[in-house]
């Protein structure tokens, strides 16, 4: 089984708790109390394309505002991946979601940290409710131009959540099949380096 | 005594269809329409009073307690709740309690409410007949709470009621003889005067005060009262500006843009906080509290609006009416929690310095868990805060509101209020205590092989559920806060508030030689990069937090010793 931590950041109330009791526990309630310092949730999906993969996602779920920002770097210091979240009834959430973005790519040396950008609450403008403030093609392009990848969710409905993490889930395989290839020719040859010394100080040792 | 409890329920719903009468001839102020006023706690009536009541609100208490049981279900909305929430607290005593006596308490009801207390559980006669119909009220506790969390089911809660309530009758009872040997006459009323500050009076406090004093209570030990008097009229000017252009032009609406989100995400299982789905009207709670965080906001630009205050003023809100939980909030975001809430959070960061360095102090077996060796030697992790901060601080933050379940909060804001913040620090190493024997129990004892990360985490995840499973206060009361002769007794107020201003010493001196250095760092990534560099290491971890111990009656002080071993080297 493959272990990796996800964290995922975004404006308040955009629905990053939601997603996560959506993934996590497939449940959903209407109002949910806000999110203080941070929550931690684990959950382990059986990819779809490679069904003998199992991968556990180790979440952390962050509060969203503004001045929460200053403890984020305790969240992603180590992260595989990240959801940035915004609201697709909220305009100035992309903002936020688009700073977020900008933070980890700044902030974040790892290069294979996988980034996916999340709009939530479609069932809003689906129902007609609530107008849609953010167009799918402009998220989808923003994302597009900075190699992030994107989903449309509604942790409500359920539509597109396990997609996410589906989805992340084979990218980061993808990418650990590489390093481990990678890493096992590398400590094949270690070993042999390391075994010589080993066997020729059997009887040194106790001399 | 056996009268007594019975006695307050019954001039309390007098009192409340004298009242319009008595209010009459009140200005009605606007804001007063929506009556703001502590809908939980009616023995408060006289507070009322005091602030200018609408008469909207007892006309409205009135027509719950005789409309509340017609079928018509019509009923005040939000406002019925006003009414109710007294007889919650008062009638579920009296109704768990054997020898008070349940013929006596039908015969004190008004004939009107017609209640026949042999027949019905009082609570769900009096809650409005609207949520009687879509929700069993027996799910709910005397709170409103619904008694079933994702970590307690309601058989549990139940049973454990059902002797946590004889408790809270049996404390009630010596709070009042503990009064009246004190001078103070018990009225129907809760009580507003308590005796001097004492070892006795706060051995009561620990042991909770009856609920239904509560907002009294707190209002007195947090010398609430004389904050509003050197504030009069200061609250309703904030409203006043509330409703001014000028406030919606202000750049900072954002707060109340934050604010307006967190409504309806601020205890949204109880029924004086929760909106339906479908439902138009909103909760008179819910408008109490836009208020009350929209003005704290105004008043204090430092913090503007942060969210947990949202829980705090809620859970004030429950016991008192609005200005005095308006009052409570600036006392606690000042004077226990300085700086936590503020707009940096440097705040939180110095108390949760603080926690380490006591967790290292009182904990030293859960200390290596969660704190990796090469930084525990020195001050590193005062500014590089353990991951278990991430949890804790919420802690402080919140002060505990759904932290641990109701009950157990309830407990620990009467010792806040009484003995100030260095209950906070002390429960949470009590919890800590606690917990380290369900982590020893599910992950063995702290293993030398594991990586820090996933230390981390497997301290983070029992750390963050095991307190919602903290049901009964006494448990963590009993074994820990009122245990005598217990090393954790030492930590008082002046070691907390010294130990405050080390850590803020400390990190400030870390910034400081950072900026001197020659890279103002803005990321934590550079920050650590620095933290390394040995003239800085040296530098900061010269000087050893001591706490006092005492030791055979005299103070031990550990840097004093850390000293003498400094000198002997030269």
């Amino acid at each position: 089984m493959l272990q990796f931590k996800l964290v995922l950041l975004g404006d308040s109330s955009v629905g990053k708790s939601s997603i996560v009791h959506r993934f996590v526990k497939d449940s959903f309630d209407e109002f949910r109390e806000s999110t203080i310092g941070a929550a931690f949730l684990s959950q382990t999906i059986k990819l779809e394309n490679e069904p003998d993969v199992t991968i556990k996602f180790e979440i952390w779920d962050t509060a969203g505002q503004e001045r929460y920002k200053s403890l984020a770097p305790m969240y992603y210091r180590n992260a595989n991946a990240a959801l940035v979240v915004y609201d697709v009834t909220q305009a100035d959430s992309l903002a936020k979601a688009r700073s977020w973005v900008e933070e980890l790519k700044s902030k974040v040396s790892d290069k294979d940290l996988v980034i996916c950008l999340v709009g939530n609450k479609v069932d809003l403008c689906e129902d007609g409710s609530e107008p849609k403030a953010v167009e799918k093609e402009d998220a989808e392009s923003y994302a597009a131009e900075h190699g992030l990848l994107f989903h449309e969710v509604s942790a409500k409905s359920g539509s597109g959540v396990s997609a996410v993490f589906q989805q992340i889930g084979s990218k980061l395989y993808a990418q650990k099949k590489d390093s481990l290839a990678a890493s096992s020719q590398q400590r094949n040859t270690v070993n042999v380096e390391l075994q010589r010394p080993s066997t020729n100080d059997a009887t040194s040792c106790c001399s | 005594m056996k009268q007594f409890t019975i006695e307050i329920a019954k001039s309390d719903i007098n009192a409340t269809f004298k009242e319009p009468n008595d209010d009459m001839d009140g200005p009605v102020k606007p804001r007063r329409t929506l009556p703001s006023k502590s809908p939980s706690v009616p023995n408060l009536s006289q507070v009322f009073r005091a602030t200018g009541p609408s008469n909207n609100l007892f006309k409205l208490k009135g027509q719950n307690l005789s409309q509340g049981h017609e079928q018509s279900g019509q009923n005040g909305l939000g406002l019925s709740y006003s009414s109710t929430n007294l007889s919650l607290i008062e009638l579920y005593n009296d109704e768990n309690g054997e020898e008070e006596g349940n013929e006596s308490l039908s015969a004190s009801l008004p004939e009107e409410v017609g209640i026949n207390a042999k027949d019905v559980v009082p609570q769900q006669e009096v809650i409005p007949r609207q949520d009687a119909g879509l929700d069993d009220l027996s799910h709910y506790d005397r709170y409103g709470f619904k008694k079933q969390s994702n970590y307690i089911n309601e058989n549990e809660y139940d049973g454990w009621w059902k002797d946590y309530s004889q408790y809270c009758i049996r404390r009630k009872r010596k709070w009042q003889s503990l009064l009246e040997k004190s001078g103070f006459p018990m009225t129907t009323e809760a009580p507003d005067r308590f005796p001097p500050k004492s070892e006795k009076l706060k051995r009561y406090v620990r042991k909770g005060i009856p609920a239904e004093w509560r907002g009294n209570a707190w209002w007195h030990f947090a010398r609430g009262q004389e904050k509003l008097n050197k504030n009069k009229g200061v609250y309703d000017k904030l409203l006043a500006s509330l409703e001014t252009k000028e406030y919606e032009r202000r750049e900072n609406s954002r707060d109340s843009d934050i604010i307006e989100r967190d409504l309806n995400r601020t205890f949204p299982d109880n029924i004086h906080f929760r909106r339906r789905p479908n439902e138009s009207a909103e909760p008179l709670m819910i408008q109490s509290l836009r208020r009350v965080l929209n003005t704290f906001s105004i008043y204090n630009p430092k913090i503007g609006y942060c969210q947990s205050l949202n829980f705090l003023a809620g859970l004030l809100l429950l016991f008192m009416d609005e200005e005095r939980a308006f009052w409570m909030l600036v006392i606690i975001t000042s004077r226990y929690l300085p700086g936590v809430h503020n707009v940096m959070l440097e705040g939180v960061n110095i108390d949760q310095g603080v926690l380490m360095l006591c967790i290292r102090e009182y904990l030293p077996h859960f200390w290596h868990r969660i704190v990796n060796k090469q930084y525990s030697h020195n001050n590193q992790f005062l500014y590089k805060l353990p991951p278990l901060t991430l949890c804790t601080a919420s802690w402080f933050m919140s002060c505990f509101v759904g932290i641990v379940p109701i009950e157990t909060t309830l407990r620990i804001w009467d010792c806040l209020f009484y003995e100030e913040s260095h209950v906070l620090f002390k429960i949470s190493l009590s919890i800590m205590k606690l917990s380290e024997e369900e982590l020893i129990h599910e992950h063995g004892p702290a293993s030398k092989n594991m990586s820090q990360d996933d230390a981390d985490i497997e301290v983070f995840q029992v750390i963050q559920t095991f307190p919602k499973k903290l049901l009964d206060p006494n448990s963590i009361f009993d074994r820990v806060i009122l245990k005598r002769r217990i090393s954790l007794n030492n930590l008082n107020q002046e070691e907390i508030d010294r130990c405050r201003k080390y850590v803020r010493a400390q990190r400030l001196k870390y910034k400081n030689y950072a900026d001197v250095l020659g890279s103002n760092p803005k990321s934590n990534g550079e920050r650590n990069a620095l933290v390394e560099l040995d003239v800085v290491n040296d530098a900061l971890s010269s000087e050893v937090y001591g706490f006092r111990r005492s030791l055979t009656g005299l103070h031990w002080n550990n840097s004093i010793k850390e000293k003498v071993r400094q000198i002997r080297k030269k």
